[in-house]
C-alpha cells in the first residue's frame, strides 16, 4: 500500500496524514463518545425494526484508528477508505479468501484472464448480468457492467484532474494511455471517448488489455481496489463530489457517513449474490469450511464502522464488547500468557484469536542526494553499512514492538513470492565492526568524542521523527545506536504528511517508514528502490545502475527461480550500497468475538467481512 | 541624597511593632513567616529538593542515569520491602515464525543459494578487520529489580527521577526568571510612564493573552524547532510574562502618584533611577510572590510540553518525559515509572504552591491578620 508511519503499531498508510492534522488525542476520545453513544441509539433503533422480521439484523461493529478520506477509489490511498471502497466496488479479479500464500481469483470476470503475446495481451471476460446500484444518474433504468466501464475507470487513473496515487501501476505499460495523458496535461481535459490500442472493450464483455513490455504483474492490477469499476454517469454526475457517492455492483452500499467519525454499510439489496466456497490451505481451515461452506453471501445486514484514533479506547470498547474485533497492540501482557496463548479469561468469553506476520517491511533510508550520508564512494558505503550495523533491530523487537515482529532480512518480507529465506544478511548488528570500519576510512574522533566526517567536517544525522510516545522510543534507540559508534545524531520533528512530502522532493536525510504489500509480489517491494522511481516510491532517491538493471530484467520475467534470483541480487546491491537500515514485518493479533463465523485475516483483502457470518444466538 | 531617597522609600512601608519599636518591613515578613508551621515545613521539602538538584547537576547524584543497570522493565523492591514476581518471557508467534524460518533455511541449505554476482567494495576491509580482532559481544550482568524499578530499557527510574528533578527545577526556575523580568521590566514602563508607551505595551499585551497559551506555546516550538532544556526555558518565558506584566503596571500606576516618586522627581532624579530604585523595592514582595507563582505553573506547563513530545530532547529527561513514558505502560500494570515522577512533581508542586502562600501572608502588609 503506501508508506505510513513506521512507529504506529497497529495504524496504517497515508491516513495518518489525516489523523495529525485532525488534533489529536482529546478529539479522538470525544469523537469516541459519541460514536458511543450513537452506536447505543442505532441498536435500539434497529431492534425495533426486527419485530417485523422473523430473523435479527446481523451487525458488524468494528473500529479504524484513523479516519477515512472517501470513497472514489483511484483518488485515495489509505487503507481504510480503500477497504470500504473494497466492499463497494468491484474489480476484475480478487483473491481466494483461504488460500495462502494469497492466490488470485475471478470476480466479475469469469476467469482468470488469457495472456498471450508473451505477456503483453491481457484479455479479460466479464460475466454477464452484473449491475450498478441503481442511482438517479442512471436514469430509473438497470445499468449493466460492461468492458466499457473497466476502460473508462483505467482511463480514469491517469486523468491528470484526479491526481491518483496509483498512476504509477499504469504508466508507460498500455499502449496509447501515457499519450492520452500528455494531451490531457495541455489541454487540461481528458478525451476518454478516444479508442487506444492497449485498451479496447472488444465487445460488450471482453475487454483487451495491451502493455507496451511483457509484464507478468499486471493481473495484481487488475485486483487491486483502486482499478475497479465506476460508472461513467455516476463519476460525470456528481463532478468534484464523487468521494461522498460510492455507486458500485458490490455487496455492500455506504448507507450513512459522518466524516472522520462513523460510517455504516448495508448489504446491497441488488447484489447478485455468490457461495462460500473455499478449499483449505492452512491447518485451522476446516472449521472454517464446515461453518461457512454453501452459504450464500453477504450475510452481514449491516457494518458499522467507528473512528477511534486512540488505541487505548477502542480497546476499552472491545472490552465491553462494544466492538467485535479488536487488535492486541499494546496490551499484549494483558491478553497472553507466557506460552503466547490466550489468557483463561478470554477463552472463557470465547474470544478466538487469529495471528498473521503482515506482508510488509519497514526500513529507515538513507538520502542518497545528501552531503553527508549520500554517494557512492567507499568512505560513503562504509559510513552508511556501520550506522546499520550498529542499529539494534533485535531490542527494537523485543522492547519497542513487545516482541511482535519479527526481522526483516530483504525487502521483500515472508509470505510475498521473491523472499528467500535462505538469504543471509550482509550487515548484522556489530558495533564493534561498526566502530573498526569507520576508524578505517577515516572517521576521526574529536574533542568532544565524536566523530567528524574524514576530511575534518562535522558530521551529523539529521533524523526526520514525529512527536508520539512510540517515536520518541525509537529515537532513544537510535540515539543509543549512534553513541555506540560515537556519531551525532540530531531528531527532527515533523507532521507526517510534511515528512511525506520532504521525502518525496528528496529532502529528508533519514527517515524510518513501511511498506506493506498491494499484491504479494516482490516487484512491490523492489520498486521502492527503483531509480526512475524518485519522486514517487523511492524515498531515499537511490539510484544504483547495477540496482537498476536488475529490477529492468526482473520486470520481463514471470515468477521463476531466474527472477528469484535477480531477487536476490537487488537484495545484496542494496546492502553493499547501504541503502536501507532494514527494520521488521510485524505481527498482527485480532482478537474476535465468539459470534463472528468465518474470520481469517487475509495479507491483501481487507473487506472480508464479505465472507463472515453472525450468530446472534451467541451474542449477550 | 541617594541615602536620603531609599530611606525615605522604606519607611514608607515599615510598620510600629508592638513593642514600640519600629521595625523595617521585610524583618516583619521574616517573623511572620517563622510563625507559620506549614510555610516553614513547605520550605524545608522546597529547600531538600533543591539540594537534590545541586548534587544531580554536581554530577554527584544521579549521573549515570543513561545506562542500562537492570533488565527490561524491572520492578521495584524498595530496598527490600518489596517481593517482585520474577520476570516470565513470553514466546510470540514471531519468535515462533523465526525459528520456522530458520528451519526452513537449515532444511533448504543443502540447495545452497544461487551465486550472487554483485560485488562488495567493502569485502576486503571488512575481512581484514574481522580477522585483526575478534568482535565481542559480551553481556554484562544486569539486575533483576531496582529500588523505584526499572524502564522500558533497564534504566534506574530513581536516578531518572533525580535527573528529572533538576530539569524541571531549572526550567521553572529560569523560565520564571525570564518571564518575571520581562513582565516587570514592561510593566514597568507602561505604568510608570502611561500614555502612549502604555498604549503600545498594553496592546502588544493583549495580543499575546488573546492567543490560548497552549496553541502559542507549541507555534513557539514549532518555530525554534530545537528541542531542548533551553528552548524550553524560552518558549516558557517569552509566552508566560504577560500575567506579571499586568500586575506590576498596575503597581507602579499607584506608586507614581505617591509623594516619595514626587519628591524624587523634584530633586530631579532620573527616570530610570526612580523606576528600578525607588519603586521597584516596594512592588518587590509582588515580584517575589509571582516568581513562586509561576515556577510552579512552568514545572507542569514544562511537564504537559515534554509529555506532548515537544519538551526536552532524547538524550535528556523531565518528569513529562517520563510520563510520556509511562503512559502505554500503565495498562500493563507498570506503575512505578508513573508513581515516581508524578509523585515527585505533586511534592514539589504542592510544597512549592504552600510557600507561595506562606510568603504572600507574610509579605503583604495589608493583610488582615488575627492574632
Amino acid at each position: 500500500m503506501v508508506h505510513y508511519c513506521v512507529a504506529k503499531l497497529t495504524g496504517k498508510e497515508k491516513g495518518l496524514q489525516k489523523r495529525l492534522y485532525s488534533g489529536g488525542l482529546k478529539r479522538g476520545v470525544a469523537l469516541w463518545f459519541i460514536a458511543a453513544s450513537a452506536l447505543s441509539c442505532f441498536s435500539t433503533a434497529a431492534l425495533s425494526q426486527d419485530a417485523s422480521k422473523t430473523a435479527p439484523l446481523k451487525v458488524l461493529r468494528m473500529a479504524f484508528s484513523t479516519a477515512e478520506t472517501g470513497f472514489d477509489p483511484p483518488r485515495v490511498s489509505d487503507l481504510y477508505s480503500n477497504t470500504i471502497n473494497e466492499a463497494i466496488f468491484e474489480r476484475l479479479l480478487t483473491y481466494d479468501y483461504l488460500a495462502r500464500p494469497a492466490r488470485l481469483a475471478p470476480m466479475t470476470a469469469v476467469a482468470l484472464p488469457e495472456i498471450t503475446d508473451g505477456g503483453k495481451t491481457y484479455t479479460f471476460r466479464l460475466r454477464h448480468g452484473i449491475f450498478f446500484t441503481p442511482d438517479p444518474a442512471f436514469g430509473g433504468k438497470p445499468r449493466e457492467l460492461t468492458a466499457a466501464d473497466y476502460v473508462y475507470s483505467f482511463k480514469r487513473v491517469l486523468d491528470p484532474k484526479i491526481r491518483s496515487p496509483w498512476a504509477f501501476l499504469l504508466e508507460g505499460r498500455i499502449i496509447g494511455l501515457d499519450a492520452l495523458a500528455e494531451a490531457a496535461k495541455k489541454t487540461g481535459k481528458f478525451d476518454y471517448d478516444t479508442e487506444i490500442e492497449g485498451l479496447k472493450a472488444s465487445d460488450r464483455y471482453t475487454l483487451q488489455v495491451r502493455l507496451s513490455e511483457p509484464d507478468y504483474n499486471f493481473n495484481y492490477v487488475a485486483a487491486h481496489t483502486p482499478f475497479s469499476a465506476m460508472a461513467r454517469e455516476v463519476v460525470e454526475k456528481y463532478g468534484e463530489d464523487t468521494m461522498a457517492h460510492p455507486i458500485g455492483t458490490g455487496p455492500y452500499v455506504l448507507k450513512q457517513w459522518t466524516r472522520g467519525a462513523r460510517i455504516v454499510l448495508e448489504k446491497n439489496p441488488d447484489y447478485r449474490g455468490m457461495i462460500w466456497n473455499f478449499a483449505a490451505s492452512e491447518e485451522g481451515d476446516a472449521e472454517l469450511i464446515s461453518e461457512m461452506q454453501g452459504k450464500r453471501l453477504p450475510l452481514i445486514d449491516r457494518v458499522e464502522i467507528s473512528i477511534i484514533e486512540e488505541e487505548q479506547s477502542a480497546w476499552l470498547a472491545f472490552d465491553r464488547k462494544e466492538l467485535d474485533f479488536s487488535g492486541v497492540g499494546t496490551f499484549r501482557e494483558k491478553v497472553f500468557d507466557e506460552k503466547g496463548e490466550l489468557k483463561p479469561e478470554w477463552r472463557a468469553q470465547g474470544v478466538k484469536l487469529m495471528r498473521a506476520i503482515d506482508p510488509e517491511v519497514t526500513y529507515t533510508f538513507f538520502n542518497f542526494r545528501d552531503p553527508i550520508v549520500g554517494g557512492f564512494e567507499k568512505e560513503k558505503l562504509a559510513l552508511r553499512r556501520a550506522i546499520i550495523m550498529a542499529y539494534n533491530r533485535d531490542e527494537e523487537i523485543d522492547v519497542i514492538r513487545k516482541g511482535q515482529a519479527i526481522p526483516a532480512t530483504m525487502p521483500i518480507p515472508v509470505g510475498v513470492v521473491g523472499h528467500d529465506p535462505r538469504y543471509q544478511p550482509l550487515n548484522t548488528y556489530n558495533p564493534a565492526l561498526a566502530n573498526q570500519l569507520l576508524d578505517a576510512f577515516g572517521f576521526k574522533k574529536g574533542k568532544d568524542g565524536f566523530r567528524t566526517m574524514p576530511n575534518g567536517a562535522p558530521l551529523l544525522l539529521k533524523y526526520a521523527t514525529g512527536t508520539t510516545a512510540l517515536e520518541r522510543q525509537f529515537n532513544e534507540l537510535w540515539k543509543k545506536a549512534m553513541d555506540s559508534i560515537s556519531v551525532r545524531i540530531a531528531f527532527q520533528p515533523g507532521k507526517f504528511a510534511d515528512l511525506i512530502k520532504a521525502s518525496m522532493a528528496c529532502q529528508l536525510q533519514m527517515w524510518g517508514s513501511a511498506w506493506t504489500a498491494d499484491y504479494p509480489d516482490g516487484d512491490n517491494f523492489m520498486q521502492l528502490l527503483y531509480g526512475p522511481n524518485i519522486g514517487q516510491n523511492n524515498h531515499g532517491c537511490y539510484e544504483s545502475k547495477a540496482f537498476d538493471a536488475f529490477y529492468e530484467a526482473s520486470l520481463k520475467l514471470p515468477d521463476s527461480p531466474e527472477r528469484n534470483r535477480l531477487f536476490l541480487e537487488m537484495t545484496r546491491q542494496m546492502e553493499v550500497d547501504g541503502a536501507w537500515v532494514l527494520g521488521v514485518s510485524r505481527e498482527r493479533n485480532m482478537l474476535i468475538r465468539p459470534w463472528v463465523i468465518g474470520y481469517k485475516k487475509h495479507p491483501i483483502l481487507s473487506a472480508t467481512w464479505i465472507y463472515l457470518d453472525i450468530d446472534p444466538a451467541k451474542k449477550p | 541624597m541617594t541615602e536620603a531617597i531609599s530611606s525615605l522609600s522604606s519607611t514608607a512601608i515599615s510598620e510600629t511593632h508592638g513593642d514600640g519599636k519600629r521595625r523595617g518591613f521585610w524583618s516583619l515578613a521574616c517573623q511572620r513567616f517563622r510563625d507559620d508551621g506549614v510555610g516553614m515545613a513547605s520550605l524545608i521539602i522546597v529547600a531538600a529538593f533543591f539540594v537534590v538538584v545541586l548534587l544531580s547537576m554536581s554530577g554527584m547524584a544521579a549521573s549515570g542515569w543513561n545506562k542500562e543497570v537492570a533488565i527490561h522493565d524491572a520492578p521495584p523492591d524498595l530496598w527490600g520491602l518489596l517481593k517482585p514476581a520474577a520476570p516470565t518471557a513470553m514466546k510470540s508467534l514471531a519468535q515462533r515464525v523465526e525459528e520456522e524460518t530458520k528451519n526452513a533455511a537449515q532444511a533448504q541449505s543443502k540447495e545452497a543459494l544461487p551465486p550472487l554476482t554483485v560485488t562488495d567494495p567493502l569485502a576486503e576491509t571488512l575481512q581484514a578487520l574481522n580477522a585483526s580482532e575478534e568482535t565481542s559481544t559480551a553481556k554484562k550482568e544486569k539486575r533483576a529489580s531496582l529500588p523505584f524499578g526499572g524502564d522500558r530499557w533497564g534504566r534506574d527510574v530513581l536516578s531518572k527521577t533525580i535527573k528529572g528533578t533538576q530539569t524541571s527545577v531549572i526550567v521553572g526556575l529560569s523560565a520564571a526568571l525570564l518571564a518575571t523580568f520581562l513582565g516587570t521590566l514592561l510593566g514597568a514602563l507602561a505604568g510608570y510612564y502611561g500614555g502612549r508607551t502604555d498604549d503600545a505595551l498594553n496592546w502588544f499585551y493583549s495580543v499575546f493573552s488573546a492567543i490560548p497559551y497552549l496553541l502559542l506555546i507549541l507555534a513557539v516550538a514549532a518555530v525554534l524547532q530545537q528541542r531542548g532544556v533551553t528552548t524550553v526555558i524560552l518558549i516558557l518565558g517569552l509566552t508566560g510574562w504577560a500575567g506579571v506584566f499586568r500586575l506590576i503596571r498596575a503597581e507602579y500606576i499607584k506608586h507614581r502618584g505617591r509623594d516619595y516618586v514626587q519628591a524624587a522627581h523634584a530633586f530631579g532624579v532620573p527616570d530610570r533611577r526612580i523606576l528600578f530604585f525607588h519603586i521597584l523595592p516596594n512592588v518587590s514582595h509582588v515580584v517575589l510572590v509571582n516568581i513562586s507563582i509561576l515556577a510552579v505553573g512552568f514545572i507542569k506547563a514544562e511537564v504537559i510540553l515534554s509529555f506532548l513530545g515537544f519538551g526536552v530532547k532524547v538524550d535528556e529527561v523531565s518528569w513529562g518525559s517520563m510520563l510520556n513514558d509511562a503512559q502505554s505502560e500503565l495498562i500493563l500494570g507498570r506503575w512505578w515509572e508513573l508513581v515516581a515522577a508524578g509523585g515527585a512533581m505533586a511534592l514539589l508542586v504542592t510544597a512549592f504552591s504552600l510557600l507561595t502562600d506562606a510568603m504572600r501572608d507574610a509579605l503583604d502588609p495589608k493583610i488582615q491578620r488575627t492574632s
